[in-house]
């Protein structure tokens, strides 16, 4: 496999787009991606377009080849993608499977979503598989994970809200957040229950928003920047759907991180930053496990003591995190590794964090049988 | 009435009495699956469709309180039942009636009954696990 650069990266702030069409909402990061990375649409190889829901709600099918041909990129090789909250980040997994086999010198992936529409209400599975039938609410999938955490190592509703609280500090820093106000414990403990402990602050909003990455190769990366970020690690793994399997901890999380570390050849101790699928407080706490940033069922006394804010020891979710940003599914995991990126650049503004050199960018999607469908890890070095 | 309403997922339960959940068995394996899958996902092979336990242990749940899904009431839980006879973890609706009452670690036992609504918006049979009474079957 040859070594394989990010040269340029766009994204949209997230919110609410409700003048903007889904197609033209997904095609300002490429644009944006294209202009950082110096590059013509013509240098492009190959295209991936990550979206999960826009096919229900707004009818789109095939998506990437018009939006793709909006920024001046056709007759290449396009594809759509669809892994659930994961869609983004198998895009870039495809995109970097393409260049570091040699297939492609340059590919680049789009995630796009805009899930800010009437009565969308929460985001589902599909109305045929017997555990959403039986009334297996994504919110409740991990309120039973918080429950098991709870029960298992101590964790308390505060430290869950600490998480929060701390994503959403980081968010004031981040211009392209959705929710900006500074929340408190009480704030998030005090909100409307949605499945106990998890409250409405405790889980991710909707977003519109789109994210775009621009892969080479190693080789000819400097030819278009002259600080390329390397993907040291790029990992996509499903669950084993064993049955019993454990709530706590997540198999499928810890497996697919130790790859990436392995792929990399790096370990928890040599991170400088990270972003999370924080689609729930407590996924966050869950993750900071699967990660190694701290032994199984330590989660909620990390966050406690701080070491995940800016300034700690491992700063988590300097984006905002999902439960600020708000979450459009399609372009999540891109837009982690967007703010990787920018970290490693230098390029975070208010929320950077010193001399960053190493950043993961963990996510997760889907729910099948207690496990997740795919789980993603990406490594970004300067 | 409820001799014309349809399971909630066809070939997963049988009113009764007994009311039962219907799985799939793997000879070759020795496993249990549930739902019944269309082969074992093991060994690819057959499975034969086996009445499963009535009774077991609650896993973890969750109390949903936002908009229930399926005309559930409102609010409703939900939650993973382990059937140690069988060795399986199903996902399950717990009885809306007796929500104060769970707690991790407690036996359960099976009811189906008429509750919401199938995906084909008509009223339908669910399974769903109750407290036992009793703690003889834990």
């Amino acid at each position: 496999m040859r070594e394989v650069d990010i040269i340029g990266v766009g994204m949209t702030r997230f919110g609410k787009h409700l003048q903007t069409s889904f197609m033209d909402l997904a095609t300002l990061p490429i644009l944006e991606a294209m202009k950082d990375g110096g590059i013509r649409p013509a240098e492009i190889e190959a295209g991936f377009c990550s979206y999960a829901l826009a096919g229900d709600l707004h009818g789109v099918i095939t998506g990437g080849q018009t939006i793709f041909w909006q920024a001046g990129i056709s007759r290449i090789p396009i594809i759509n993608v669809e892994n659930a909250c994961c869609s983004g980040s198998s895009g870039l997994y495809l995109a970097w499977t393409g260049v570091a086999s040699g297939l492609y010198d340059v590919a680049i992936v789009v995630g796009a979503e805009k899930m800010v529409v009437p009565n969308f209400g929460l985001l589902g599975g599909g109305d045929t598989e017997l555990d959403i039938l039986e009334g297996l609410v994504t919110p409740a999938s991990f309120a039973m994970r918080a429950q098991r955490h709870m029960l298992q190592y101590g964790t308390t509703a505060e430290q869950l809200a600490q998480v929060a609280v701390k994503n959403r500090l980081h968010a004031g820093l981040n211009p392209l957040s959705q929710f900006r106000e500074p929340i408190t414990v009480e704030d998030v403990l005090n909100a409307p229950m949605i499945a106990d402990p998890l409250t409405r602050l405790s889980c991710c909003p909707n977003a519109d928003g789109a994210a775009a990455v621009i892969l080479c190769a190693g080789t000819r990366a400097k030819h278009y920047r002259s600080d390329p970020i390397r993907l040291a690690a790029s990992v996509l793994r499903t669950g084993s759907y064993q049955n019993p399997l454990d709530l706590v901890p997540w198999e499928t999380d810890y497996r697919t991180c130790k790859a990436a570390y392995e792929q990399a050849g790096l370990g928890p101790e040599d991170l400088d930053g990270a972003e999370c699928h924080d689609a729930f407080t407590i996924a966050e706490i869950m993750h900071y496990e699967a990660m190694g940033l701290c032994p199984a069922g330590e989660g909620g006394r990390l966050v406690e003591s701080g070491a995940t804010r800016l300034g700690g020891r491992i700063p988590v979710n300097t984006s905002g995190g999902l439960l600020s940003k708000g979450h459009p599914v399609g372009a999540t995991g891109v837009a982690q590794v967007v703010e990787g990126v920018r970290q490693l650049r230098g390029e975070a503004g208010e929320r950077q964090i010193p001399d960053a050199k190493v950043f993961l960018a963990q996510c997760m999607g889907g729910d099948k049988d207690a496990d997740a469908r795919t789980c993603t890890v990406n490594v970004l070095t300067r | 009435m409820s001799d014309t309403v349809k399971p909630v997922l066809e070939g997963v339960l049988e009113k009764g009495p007994p009311a039962r959940l219907l799985g799939g068995y793997c000879p070759r394996c020795e496993r249990k699956f549930f739902p019944e899958p269309f082969v074992c996902p093991v060994c690819q092979g057959a499975v034969e469709r086996v009445p499963l336990s009535d009774k077991g242990i609650l896993y973890s749940f969750a109390l949903v309180r936002t908009k229930a899904p399926f005309g559930l009431p409102q609010p409703y839980a939900v939650g993973y039942v382990d059937l140690q006879a069988d060795g399986l973890r199903i996902i399950s609706l717990l009885d809306p009636e007796r929500l104060e009452d769970l707690a991790i670690g407690m036996p359960m036992g099976l009811r189906v009954a008429p509750l919401g609504l199938g995906a084909d918006h008509e009223p339908c049979l669910r399974y769903y696990f109750t407290p036992e009474a009793s703690k003889e079957n834990a």
